[in-house]
C-alpha cells in the first residue's frame, strides 16, 4: 500500500512540478502599477523616447493590438506603404500636426478612427499619467519621424489641455458652442447637421430626445445611460469633459444642444 | 439609518488602509485562503449535483449501484462542508484584518447580501444533514422521492449561495458604469451592484465548472480506492465509479468553453482595455498554458477511454481508429497552443515583422484555434461513441444506414469546421468572429443527433459480452489522478486570470490597490502560488477521504448479495 501511496504522490507532485516549470519557462511579464514619470524641465528627446518605449512595450499594453496589422494599424513597421507611424502621423488628419494627432489618438481615440479599423482603442488617459502619454507620443514620433515633444508640452497635458492649447477650457476658452464642439473633438464621433461622423448618437435633434439635465449627464457621465443601438460603443466617449470644459463652456453647449429639436 | 451610516463612515475613516501578514505577505495570505476556499466550495457544490443525478438514475433506472454511489459521496460532503466553512472564515478574517478599508467598502454595499448568504448557508448545511442521515430511513416509495427532492433543495441552496458570492467578486471586476471613485458606497443600491455586467456569465461558468470538478474528484477518489482494492469485486466497483466520474467531467468540460466565450465577450463589452489585457496583454501567455492544460485533459481523458476498451469484449474492432484520433488530438493541441500575440520589444517586433511569427503566426490566430478545438471535441466524442458501441452489435433493421448517417454527420460537421476555419483567413475580423458560432453549432448538432441515433440503434442490441470491470491496468488509474490535478490547477489558473485582469485595482477603476503588492505578478510566480494551493487542497481532500474511510465502510457490497455490473 505504501508503494501505491508513493506512486500517487509522485504523479501529483510530478504533474504540479511540470505545470509550474512550464509557466516559469515562458516570458515573464508582470503588470506594473502605472507610476508618474519624473521628467524634469531639461528632459531630452532621447530620454522621452526611451521612457516612451518602456511604456509602449510595457504597462501601456500597446503591442497587444498595434503590430498585428488586423486589429489596429501597425505603428513600428510599415502600414500600407506609408511607412511607420512617425512618417505618416502628420498626414492623418488635415490641420493636425503629428504631435496633436498622436495626442488626440491616445486620449480621444474616438475622435478619428483610421478607415478599415473598429473603434476599439481605449482612452489611455484612464490608465497612463500625462507624462507617460507624452513620452509615448515622443517614442511614436521617433518611428520614422522627428521628435517634437518637449518638456513644455507636459504641464499642458497635466492640466487637461489638448496638445498644448493655451488658456482654460477648450477652443481657447471660447463660449461659442460650435467652436467648443469642434475643439473638444465631439464631431469626431457625433453628427451635427451635415458635419461630423456617425460613430455616436446624432446630435442634430438631440433636444427632442434629452432635456438639459439629460444632456449634462451625457457629457459628464457618458456611460450612465447608453443610447439604444450604441451599446457596443459604451466606454468609448471620454469622461474628461467635466475637467476640460469651463462651467461657462459646459452650459453654453448644453443650451445649444437642448435647443436643437 | 442616517446615524448608522455616519457611524459606519466614522469607523471606516478611522481604519488603517492595510496591514501586512508575516513572512508571506498579505496578498499571498489572502490568495491562499481565497483559492482553497473556492476549491472546497466547488467541491461541495459540484458533488451534490453529481449525487442527486446519481440518485435519480438509481431511482428511475432501478440501479442500486448509483444510489450507493450518491450516498458514498454525500458522506464525504459532511466533512468537506466544515473545511469549506473554515477556509471561508479564514478568508473573511484575513480580509477584515489585512484590507480593512476595502472590506468596509464591500460591506457598505453588500452587507445585507452577506446576512442572506449566511442564512442560506445555514439552511444548506441542515438540508445536507437531513439528506445524508435520512438516506436509509427514506429509501422506498414516496419517501425516497421526498429524499431525492431534498437533494434538489440542497443544490438549490448551494447555487444561491454561489450566486451571492459571485456578485461580490464580479462587482470588483465590473462595477456598474455610474460608480466612480467619488461614489459613496452606501449610496449604491444593492441590486444595482449585484446585477453587474459579468455576474450571470460567471454564475453559469462556475455552475458548469463545478460539475466538471466534482466529476474529476470523484474519478480520483475511485482510482485511489481501485489501486488500494483487495479483491477483484471491489476493484470492479471502483473501476466503474472512476468511469462514471470521468464521463461526467469530460462531458461537462465540452460545454464549458461556450460559457467561457460568453464571459469573455461580456468582459470585452464592458471595457475593451480589460478584454485586451486579458487576451492579448500581459496575460497573453496564460492562454498558451491554458491550451496546454486542456490538451492534457483531452489526451488523458481519451487515453483512459482507449485503455478502458481493453476490458470490453468486441472493442478490438475499433482499436485501429485510435491512432488517427490521437493524431487529430495532438495536431489540434499543437495548433491551439500556438501563441497569438506575443509581448516583445521593438527589435523583436521588427525582426518578426509584427507581433506574429512569420510562419507560426498563421496558426496562432482564432481561425486556426477554433478549428483545432472543435475538431478535438469531435474526436473526443467519437472516442466516447466507440466506447459505447464496443460490446454491442445493433440489430435494428436500419443499423447499417444509421451508422452511415452518423458517419456522414461527423464528416459534414468536420467539413463545416474546416471550411469556416479556412475562410476566416480571408474576411474581416468582425465577420470572422461570427464564424465560430457556425463551427460550434455544427459540432453541437453533430453530438446531439449522433447520440440520438446511437441510443435508438442500441435498442435490443446483441451483446458481445459484459464489460469486465476491474480489469484495467493501474496506469489508467493514474490518468484519473492527472485529470483531477489538472482540473484543479486549471481552476486556479483561470481564477488568476479573472482576478488578475483588475490589475492594480481592488474594484476596477474605482478603488485602487495601494499596497506594495499591487502589481499583478507574472505567470511564473502565479504558477507557484497555484501549485501551493492545489497541493494544500489535495492534501486536505486526501485526509477527508481517509476520514471517510475511517468513519464508515465503503458502499461496495461483495458479490453474492447482488448481480455483477454489466452495463455502462
Amino acid at each position: 500500500m505504501w508503494a501505491t501511496n508513493l506512486k500517487v504522490l509522485g504523479v501529483v507532485l510530478g504533474t504540479l512540478a511540470l505545470y509550474t516549470l512550464i509557466a516559469n519557462k515562458i516570458p515573464q511579464v508582470q503588470s506594473e502599477v502605472p507610476r508618474a514619470l519624473t521628467l524634469g524641465a531639461d528632459v531630452t528627446p532621447e530620454q522621452l523616447v526611451q521612457a516612451g518605449e518602456q511604456v509602449f512595450t510595457g504597462i501601456g499594453g500597446c503591442t497587444t493590438c498595434h503590430g498585428l496589422g488586423t486589429r489596429a494599424p501597425n505603428l513600428l513597421t510599415d502600414e500600407k506603404g506609408q511607412g511607420p507611424i512617425g512618417a505618416r502621423c502628420g498626414k492623418r488628419e488635415s490641420g493636425k500636426d503629428c504631435k496633436s494627432y498622436l495626442h488626440e489618438a491616445l486620449v480621444q481615440p474616438g475622435a478619428f478612427v483610421v478607415p478599415g479599423y473598429e473603434p476599439i482603442m481605449p482612452d489611455m488617459s484612464r490608465t497612463l499619467s500625462p507624462q507617460q502619454v507624452w513620452a509615448v507620443i515622443a517614442y511614436l514620433e521617433a518611428q520614422g519621424g522627428s521628435v517634437t515633444v518637449t518638456a513644455s508640452d507636459i504641464p499642458a497635458a497635466s492640466s487637461g489641455g489638448s496638445g498644448g492649447a493655451a488658456g482654460p477650457g477648450v477652443a481657447g476658452g471660447s463660449t461659442d458652442p460650435t467652436a467648443i464642439l469642434q475643439g473638444a473633438g465631439c464631431l469626431g464621433c457625433h453628427k451635427l447637421g451635415s458635419e461630423g461622423a456617425a460613430v455616436g448618437p446624432d446630435l442634430t435633434r438631440v433636444g427632442a430626445r434629452l432635456n438639459a439635465a439629460g444632456i449634462r449627464e451625457a457629457i459628464l457621465q457618458p456611460d450612465a445611460k447608453i443610447s439604444k443601438g450604441f451599446e457596443n460603443f459604451a466606454g468609448i466617449m471620454p469622461k474628461t469633459f467635466g475637467d476640460q470644459l469651463t462651467a461657462n463652456q459646459l452650459e453654453a453647449v448644453i443650451r445649444f444642444l437642448a435647443a436643437r429639436k | 439609518m442616517v446615524d448608522a451610516v455616519h457611524l459606519l463612515q466614522a469607523a471606516t475613516d478611522s481604519l488603517p488602509a492595510y496591514r501586512d501578514f508575516p513572512v508571506i505577505g498579505s496578498r499571498a495570505a489572502v490568495w491562499i485562503a481565497a483559492e482553497i476556499h473556492l476549491m472546497f466550495a466547488a467541491f461541495v457544490l459540484g458533488v451534490p449535483m453529481f449525487a442527486v443525478v446519481a440518485e435519480a438514475i438509481g431511482i428511475f433506472g432501478k440501479d442500486q449501484r448509483y444510489d450507493r454511489l450518491a450516498k458514498e459521496f454525500t458522506r464525504l460532503l459532511l466533512i468537506a462542508y466544515s473545511a469549506t466553512a473554515i477556509w471561508g472564515a479564514v478568508l473573511t478574517f484575513l480580509l477584515a484584518t489585512l484590507y480593512p478599508k476595502f472590506f468596509a467598502y464591500l460591506t457598505a454595499i453588500f452587507g445585507v447580501s452577506m446576512w442572506v448568504y449566511v442564512s442560506i448557508f445555514f439552511f444548506e448545511s441542515f438540508t445536507l444533514y437531513l439528506y445524508y442521515y435520512g438516506w436509509d430511513r427514506w429509501k422506498v416509495g414516496r419517501a425516497k422521492l421526498g429524499h431525492w427532492a431534498l437533494g434538489i433543495l440542497l443544490n438549490l441552496w448551494g447555487t444561491l449561495v454561489m450566486f451571492i458570492a459571485d456578485s461580490w467578486l464580479t462587482y470588483m471586476m465590473t462595477p456598474p458604469r455610474d460608480v466612480t471613485p467619488e461614489t459613496v458606497p452606501t449610496s449604491i443600491k444593492l441590486w444595482h451592484a449585484i446585477a453587474n455586467h459579468t455576474w450571470m456569465p460567471i454564475n453559469i461558468h462556475r455552475l458548469i465548472g463545478n460539475v466538471v470538478f466534482g466529476g474529476a474528484i470523484v474519478g480520483a477518489y475511485a482510482s485511489y480506492r481501485f489501486l488500494a482494492a483487495k479483491s477483484d469485486e471491489e476493484r470492479a466497483h471502483y473501476d466503474w465509479m472512476g468511469y462514471v466520474g470521468n464521463f461526467i467531467a469530460i462531458s461537462a468540460l465540452i460545454v464549458l468553453p461556450f460559457a467561457g466565450y460568453w464571459l469573455g465577450r461580456e468582459i470585452y463589452q464592458y471595457d475593451q482595455s480589460m478584454g485586451i489585457t486579458m487576451m492579448g496583454g500581459f496575460m497573453s501567455w496564460l492562454w498558451v498554458i491554458q491550451a496546454f492544460l486542456i490538451a492534457v485533459l483531452f489526451l488523458t481523458g481519451n487515453y483512459y477511454l482507449w485503455v478502458g476498451m481493453g476490458r470490453i469484449p468486441g472493442a478490438e474492432r475499433f482499436r485501429p481508429y485510435t491512432k488517427w484520433l490521437l493524431a487529430v488530438l495532438v495536431v489540434g493541441a499543437i495548433v491551439w497552443g500556438t501563441p497569438h500575440t506575443m509581448i516583445a520589444d521593438s527589435r523583436e517586433l521588427a525582426a518578426m515583422g509584427g507581433s506574429h511569427h512569420p510562419f507560426l503566426g498563421v496558426l496562432g490566430v482564432m481561425s486556426a484555434k477554433n478549428t483545432a478545438v472543435n475538431l478535438m471535441i469531435l474526436a473526443t466524442f467519437l472516442s466516447f461513441l466507440l466506447y459505447r458501441r464496443a460490446n454491442i452489435r445493433p440489430v435494428v433493421a436500419w443499423a447499417q444506414s444509421g451508422t452511415r448517417i452518423q458517419g456522414a454527420m461527423f464528416a459534414i460537421a468536420a467539413a463545416i469546421v474546416l471550411f469556416f476555419g479556412i475562410r476566416g483567413y480571408f474576411v474581416e475580423a468582425i465577420v470572422r468572429i461570427g464564424y465560430s458560432v457556425y463551427q460550434v453549432g455544427a459540432v453541437l448538432s453533430c453530438i446531439i443527433f449522433v447520440t440520438v441515433i446511437d441510443i435508438l440503434m442500441a435498442r435490443g442490441a446483441q451483446s458481445l459480452g459484459a464489460i469486465q470491470w476491474g480489469k484495467m491496468p493501474p496506469r489508467s488509474q493514474y490518468a484519473l489522478f492527472i485529470l483531477a490535478v489538472t482540473f484543479t490547477w486549471l481552476m486556479g489558473l483561470m481564477g488568476f486570470a479573472r482576478s488578475g485582469i483588475r490589475q492594480h485595482w481592488h474594484v476596477w477603476q474605482v478603488l485602487q490597490d495601494t499596497t506594495k503588492y499591487a502589481a499583478t505578478p507574472a505567470l511564473g510566480q502565479a504558477a507557484i502560488m497555484i501549485s501551493v494551493c492545489v497541493l494544500i487542497f489535495l492534501a486536505l481532500v486526501g485526509f477527508i477521504f481517509w476520514l471517510g474511510g475511517l468513519a464508515e465502510k465503503s458502499t461496495f457490497v461483495p458479490a453474492g448479495k447482488e448481480a455483477q455490473h454489466v452495463g455502462h
